[in-house]
């Protein structure tokens, strides 16, 4: 298989690199922590008018998808550029209520959402994880009105970026990402779906990135349809993350060489020493590695393998986009934990999304879970 | 309105830029090809007078196999066609050459209103729009940071030292722009994929009536004899002032006939 980019897909790629980077985006990452959405929700505004949220709303709902490869093609960019904003959550948001606008449908070998769930850090409760084949079966059950209603009231909205959702989809995504910022908030538990209000605010490693606890709100809808859509959505937004984080990485490796190629100590540059080249070719090796998997998980939507593709590429995303940040931190020195300094964006980001969307650990276990539990049904 | 906008392919400013040891001729093949900024520009003004006026725009092009990427980014941006004039023979034509294989192209493919970039930025003559318009014996209308079309009346600012002239004229007319005019688009995903279905006509010198005696390197009244690497700055020389600076200083400019 090959996972090259067409034509097409790059030259999107680039407008979104050239238009982000002339969009004065660090300014706006800077008022989206000091509590100012305004610049961050126009940079948003211009991302759907460039169709990237779009790319996660069915052609029905007014969007142009689900085009999962145009998706990571778009989130390395915004990776790159340390855009503000639930950006993995709406994208995850729009495929739970396409989801659960449809109805059933959901046979498509996403994982039932407890199991994911099992899968968070500080969770060991693996073996216990419900079993919903039942459920499955049981196809949309009581949620198909409401559920349909709450699709075709925000898909477009999500589409043309009229609307920014956050989405908590506890354990494995406990808090709602700018929730204060967000037009709706979302929260599944277990069954049920409920729009929350946001409660208190806690602190992120990544200060651009305001996680809020959430307050239960009305449930328009539950069954069992909901919980198989939360899944689908948590391997979307994991995936959506997993290139965001691929594309922080690619930025702090970028930023890094050049100042390694004119910072300069002992009379040249230090990228001319082996142990600064060694670091940063060992976290280009990362980033390449994580690449193709990225890539072949976006085009493994639809498959009965996404869920276990998704973990890989997560979990390779985040090693590689956290060895590029410490990388990045160390080559800087001093100036690289510098408040004031760019970098320092891109740095924090890469530990905040690291956890984000499940920890490496997590998507590791669940990888192996996927390969035990396959060669277990083979034999 | 049938406009045609002409955009070309140059060489990325931001990477070193080569000439051909063999012909002299720029390397195309060493840098990347990416549109000629003021060209998108023209393509933005082109599609805002389409936008308000109707009609369709053209995109025309000349150059190797591999220009075909900023005619895909012309089209993603919203333009309705291309012509691409693509030939060896045209390989090293001068302003003149280029100006007679495009007037030529645009006499075949029809036009009402002729757009460009006011230059490119890796030959910068910045003559091209005042020769099409010789050429195609119509009104030029160059420098444009306004144009606003009425009927088949044009009227355009062109930007001057002191401010800007207004100039008037009917169409058809050449008109060439600078990047104070509007801000460029960026190409939406739809309008990247949109672009797949868009039809690019490719025309060489037999097909256009270019006459290959007036077009290629041969022909180019300019020559490039020799070139070579700019030589790196030499060090300045430092005057340690020990009480005569002013006068070293002095020296210096007389030396150099300042004073």
């Amino acid at each position: 298989m090959k996972f090259v980019l067409d034509a097409e897909q790059r030259l999107f790629g680039e407008t979104l690199n050239k238009l982000l980077a002339g969009a004065g985006t660090p300014g706006a990452v800077r008022a989206w922590a000091a509590g100012d959405p305004e610049p961050g929700r126009a940079l948003w505004r211009s991302l759907a008018e460039a169709g990237v949220f779009a790319l996660a709303v069915p052609e029905a709902a007014g969007g142009a998808g689900p085009l999962p490869v145009e998706l990571v093609t778009a989130f390395h960019e915004l990776g790159r550029h340390a855009v503000p904003g639930p950006l993995a959550e709406t994208v995850a948001a729009a495929e739970l209520l396409a989801r659960l606008g449809d109805g059933a449908g959901l046979g498509s070998g996403h994982e039932d959402f407890e199991d994911r769930a099992s899968g968070h850090e500080d969770s060991e409760d693996r073996a216990s994880g419900h079993e919903d084949s039942e459920d499955r079966a049981s196809g949309g059950g009581s949620s198909g009105d409401h559920g349909g209603e709450l699709a075709a009231a925000w898909l477009p909205r999500i589409a043309e970026g009229a609307a920014v959702v956050s989405l908590a989809l506890p354990p494995a995504v406990p808090y709602a990402l700018d929730a204060d910022a967000a037009d709706l908030v979302l929260v599944v538990d277990g069954d049920e779906l409920r729009a929350a209000v946001p409660g208190t605010v806690r602190t992120s490693l990544d200060p651009a990135r305001r996680l809020f606890s959430v307050e239960a709100g009305t449930a328009p809808v539950s069954g069992p349809a909901v919980r198989a859509a939360a899944g689908a959505a948590f391997d979307l937004g994991a995936l959506a993350c997993a290139a965001q984080l691929a594309g922080v990485g690619r930025r702090l490796l970028e930023v890094t060489v050049e100042y390694a190629g004119t910072r300069r100590q002992f009379g040249r540059p230090i990228g001319g020493f082996q142990a600064v080249k060694h670091q940063l070719a060992d976290v280009l090796v990362a980033l390449e590695y994580a690449r193709p998997l990225v890539h072949g998980a976006a085009l493994a939507y639809g498959s009965p393998d996404f869920s276990r593709d998704v973990s890989a590429a997560k979990a390779a995303a985040s090693d590689a986009a956290y060895a590029a940040a410490r990388t990045a931190l160390q080559v800087h020195g001093a100036i690289g934990y510098t408040d004031e300094y760019d970098p320092s964006l891109w740095i924090r980001k890469a530990r905040a999304l690291r956890s984000a969307w499940g920890s490496p650990a997590a998507h590791r276990a669940r990888v192996l879970s996927r390969l035990t539990g396959d060669r277990e049904s083979a034999e | 309105m049938n406009i045609v906008v002409c955009v070309k392919q140059v060489p990325d400013t931001a990477t070193e830029r080569k000439l051909r040891s063999d012909d002299k001729t720029l390397d195309r093949d060493a840098a990347d090809g990416v549109v000629n900024e003021l060209d998108e520009y023209a393509v933005e003004e082109a599609l805002r007078l389409k936008e308000a006026h109707g009609g369709e725009v053209t995109v025309l092009t000349m150059g190797p196999d591999k220009a075909s990427d900023t005619i895909r980014k012309a089209l993603a941006m919203g333009a309705d066609k291309a012509v691409h004039l693509v030939d060896d023979a045209l390989h090293g034509s001068d302003a003149l050459g280029t100006s007679h294989a495009l007037a030529q192209t645009l006499k075949k493919i029809g036009f009402d209103l002729v757009v460009l970039g006011s230059e490119s930025t890796d030959a910068r003559t910045g003559v091209l729009a005042a020769m099409l318009a010789e050429r195609l014996n119509v009104p030029q209308l160059t420098f444009a940071n306004k144009v606003e079309v009425n009927g088949s009346a044009i009227a355009i600012q062109r930007v001057t030292d002191y401010g800007y002239d207004k100039v008037e004229a009917s169409l058809p007319a050449v008109v060439s722009v600078v990047e104070k005019i509007n801000e460029p688009r960026y190409p939406s995903f739809k309008g990247i994929m949109a672009a797949k279905k868009k039809p690019v006509e490719k025309l060489g010198v037999a097909d256009a009536e270019i006459d290959a005696a007036q077009v290629g390197l041969a022909s180019s009244w300019s020559e490039v004899t020799d070139f070579a690497a700019a030589p790196p700055r030499a060090a300045g020389t430092i005057v340690k002032d020990e009480g005569d600076g002013g006068a070293k200083a002095a020296d210096f400019l007389a030396s150099k006939k300042f004073i």
